[in-house]
């Protein structure tokens, strides 16, 4: 498997599910796991976990050149600030391109140089995946496998270059595509090495029916070699907790990037705040909409319900969905959207858009197309105040609960395999 | 015979700390103690408390030749009385030279003028009793919050017998005219007002140590020759500018300190010339014609107009809810929670949530606690959700019920008169211990 997030370097989703999807394969698999950052002492049972940072690349076989990906071999790249997963503490981009190859050996030892990134994206990205895919293959050269797996696009170098190496099979599991960060009409180094990829790869995994959609529609992959396999989740002890104050709790936890449609979040607050004042919303998160939504909730004057929390961490997103009376998640297009299922483990009810792949699974919820604010604040104010609603509501997610596990993913990966004539 | 007023405005805010919405409902303490007591102490360091010595000084040599005036806002008071009463002994000194008068504004520094005028009265009233009480001045002289000014605030300060009212010198309501005379707002018959030369009082302010400035370096005899220059066209020359120049905006190391020093014995040294307070100014001169400010006008910013405070919707949004609450406050006849309300009004708050990114985006920037106006505003909005919400709790506490027992019980009690007094105390402390949970 290549992976690029991966615990305790976590952005958002995507290290999650790796590491969560990782974990149950193990059960039916021996899995390397090939990571840009490992730190010691990480460890998974029945599980190699490689960080390409404590790999000595020295030690390694040259590659032949002739079997290189040749994607982005004529290209002339140009440093710039990817950052995909928008997080706040991207640095200044650095004018020149460098290796990410660093000579780490201390005194006495014998020479070491291996892959070392300061941060996952930022500075530099496309760079670090292609020097992630030369090493990681490398690395692959001395091992005996039989499937590559590789997880969305920043793994897609390794994985075909592995695949032209070794002749192995390429699977790749999607996601989250540019085509849902920048909408429909995205192009670019990003969108085609994902397209390659997804060419190059015999079969692909998307985490839900609508991604596989878009797959099919903006990439012009054939549905054949398309096979589903929702995310799970990890159980959790799932608490309540006495607000501490007197209004209605809504709640959205996500980055506050167009993908997730923080703008009409707004409309829809001001709609519920203008029917039924005593609500709040807080939304825990960080990213380029917050000033536009700081704009928009004044000029809607809701701004004493309407609160920006900033990026939380996870007990605190926990705290929060303990005292939520509803979720909203009106994303513009969202592969999956683990934190709904979040909101259920909670007991929360769910107010999702329709353009989301948790939307599949998510039965016991209330579904809206994103741009339908009349009916997303029609729903949120019933899903507040009518308890037969409610707890119906609540009750059928739990049973959805039931069918959505890693473990069922895990199997679900498998069996394609298998399907598929893979090994 | 010219004469050369100067006014300083000494304020301090209670600045709100980073106020989470986890804080809501739990914290009900707004401010940020800790970085209200650095930040009074630096600048107590580092201007208060040398200019002040300087300014006795000055005062002692010139033989009370030297005048000046300040505006002590209410909040900078009570962070002296909390943080450094001998600011507050420094301020009393140079009271008692008799060359220094103490100008009436409001004790919250706030915009109450715009948005209420009975609160803004009651500040107004607070603020002068205030000063009444350190340096026994009764103030004639009315300066609103950062000089913003309109006709009806000049005729509002005539009817509340004021003498003379301070204001920004705007160059498109002077037109061919210049600030250096007394005028008379329109609308008013006896006030008179004072208006700021804006661009002296700058080379000062802001220019100072500017070295791509072409006059640069200042000195108090270049200056002097210019504040001699307006000898003919013109009788009074106000300087008004924030205390905090001398050492804190410009730093002792650029000189603004000697400048200071020389500053009085060079402009003296033209005999025509002399230095007088506002109240001097306007008993001793007449107006020389009229100024008419329909719309408001400030001293802030290159507008010169309320956009520092009003000039996007967070900032809108955060004004209206604070003044939105003025009846129920008031209700509560409580004194924390009023005061409390008075304190979130400071203009300051709305200044930090200011976006012109342009011209005056750095003096906002330099002046702001926060990381970004966004951020002010959250934690602004934040709090004051809480408030809101303390505020309604404590109305629903307190039915007038519960006032009817303390009397009963006091009056039951009271056959002698220490027996009274001691009832009183314990209804009194309970009651007191109740409100802030």
């Amino acid at each position: 498997m290549l992976g690029w997030e991966f615990p305790p370097a976590i952005n958002g989703g995507l290290g999650v599910a790796c590491h969560d999807l990782c974990k149950a394969m193990t059960a039916h698999a021996k899995v390397i796991m090939i990571i840009p950052q490992n730190t010691v002492g990480f460890k998974m049972d029945n599980c190699d976990l490689v960080g390409l940072n404590q790999v000595n690349s020295l030690t390694l076989p040259p590659v032949n050149q002739a079997y290189s990906s040749d994607f982005f071999d004529d290209v002339n790249l140009i440093p710039a600030n990817l950052n995909p997963y928008y997080f706040e503490e991207v640095k200044k981009s650095n004018p020149e391109r460098k290796s990410h190859l660093r000579n780490i050996s201390t005194e006495g030892s014998t020479q070491n140089i291996s892959f070392q990134i300061d941060e996952l994206y930022g500075k530099d990205l496309i760079s670090k995946v292609i020097e992630f895919g030369n090493i990681a293959a490398q690395y692959a050269l001395t091992k005996d496998f039989d499937i590559i797996h590789a997880h969305d696009w920043m793994t897609m170098v390794a994985g075909m270059k592995i695949k032209a190496l070794t002749g192995k099979p390429l699977v790749v599991h999607i996601h989250s595509l540019e085509i849902d960060r920048g909408g429909e009409n995205s192009r670019g180094p990003v969108f085609e090495l994902e397209k390659r990829g997804m060419e190059a790869a015999d079969v692909i995994m998307p985490v839900s029916d609508f991604t596989g959609n878009i797959i099919q529609k903006y990439y012009g992959i054939p549905a054949e070699k398309i096979v589903t396999i929702h995310n799970g989740i990890r159980p959790v002890k799932a608490y309540r907790s006495e607000k501490p104050f007197k209004e209605k709790l809504v709640v959205f936890v996500g980055r506050l990037t167009r993908q997730k449609g923080p703008s009409r979040l707004v409309d829809i607050a001001s709609k519920v705040i203008k029917h039924t004042p005593d609500v709040r919303f807080a939304i825990a998160g960080t990213g380029e909409k917050s000033q536009t939504m700081l704009q928009k909730s004044s000029t809607y004057r809701i701004g004493n319900r309407f609160h920006l929390t900033g990026f939380q961490k996870h007990e605190n997103v926990q705290y929060l969905l303990s005292m939520a009376d509803a979720y909203c998640m009106p994303s513009v297009s969202e592969p999956f959207g683990l934190s709904a299922m979040e909101a259920v483990q909670f007991g929360v009810p769910c107010i999702i858009s329709k353009q989301s792949g948790v939307a599949e699974v998510l039965h016991g919820a209330m579904k809206f197309d994103f741009w339908d604010v009349d009916r997303a604040a029609d729903y949120l104010i019933n899903a507040l105040y009518d308890d037969v609603l409610k707890k119906k509501i609540v009750k059928d997610a739990y049973r959805d609960l039931e069918n959505i596990s890693w473990e069922l993913s895990a199997q679900k990966v498998i069996n394609a395999y298998a399907d598929f004539n893979l090994y | 015979m010219p004469s050369v007023c100067f006014y300083f405005q000494v304020h301090q805010p209670f600045r709100v700390k980073p106020y989470t919405f986890f804080d809501i409902g739990v914290n009900h303490s707004y401010f940020d103690d800790e970085k209200n007591k650095i930040i009074f102490k630096k600048v107590a360091e580092k201007c208060y408390l040398p200019t002040n010595k300087k300014m006795l000084e000055l005062i002692k040599r010139h033989k009370k030749k030297f005048r000046i005036s300040y505006s002590l806002s209410g909040t900078f008071i009570e962070q002296c009385e909390l943080y450094g009463p001998e600011v507050l002994d420094s301020f009393k000194k140079l009271a008692e030279t008799g060359c220094v008068e103490f100008l009436s504004e409001t004790y919250y520094h706030s915009l109450s003028f715009i948005f209420s005028k009975k609160e803004f009265e009651r500040q107004v009233k607070m603020h002068d009793d205030k000063i009444k009480e350190y340096f026994n001045q009764e103030p004639k002289i009315f300066r609103n919050t950062e000089l913003i000014y309109n006709n009806d605030l000049a005729a509002w300060a005539e009817k509340a017998k004021y003498k003379g009212i301070l204001c920004e010198g705007v160059d498109r309501l002077l037109g061919y005219r210049n600030s250096n005379f007394l005028y008379k707002p329109v609308g008013t018959k006896k006030i008179k007002a004072l208006l700021k030369n804006y661009r002296m009082s700058d080379d000062i302010a802001f220019r100072f140590s500017d070295r791509g400035w072409t006059e640069f370096p200042l000195t108090a005899d270049k200056f002097s020759n210019w504040v001699h220059q307006i000898a003919g066209n013109g009788e009074v020359l106000n300087l008004f500018m924030d205390y905090e120049t001398f050492g804190e905006h410009q730093w002792a190391s650029t000189g603004i300190f000697e400048f200071l020093d020389h500053l009085p014995k060079e402009i003296l040294k033209h005999k025509d010339f002399n230095f007088k307070t506002p109240s001097e100014l306007v008993s001793e001169n007449v107006t020389r014609g009229e100024y008419y400010a329909p719309e408001f006008v400030s001293w802030a910013d290159v507008e010169r107009d309320l956009s520092a405070w009003r000039s996007n919707s967070m900032q809108e949004e955060s004004l209206n809810r604070i003044y939105a609450l003025e009846s129920k406050v008031m209700q509560t006849k409580d004194k924390d929670i009023i005061h409390t309300w008075g304190k979130l009004q400071t203009s300051d708050h709305f200044y930090y949530m200011c976006t012109k990114f342009w011209n005056d985006g750095d003096v906002h920037k330099y002046f702001s606690p926060y990381d970004s106006p966004y951020d002010a505003y959250i934690f602004f909005l934040n709090a004051l959700s809480d408030f809101e919400q303390e505020l309604e709790k404590f109305l629903k506490k307190k039915p007038a019920k519960k006032k009817e027992v303390k009397l009963k019980i006091i009056k039951e009690g009271s056959e002698t008169k220490e027996a009274a007094d001691n009832v009183k105390k314990i209804v009194s402390g309970k009651v007191a211990k109740k409100q802030k949970v």
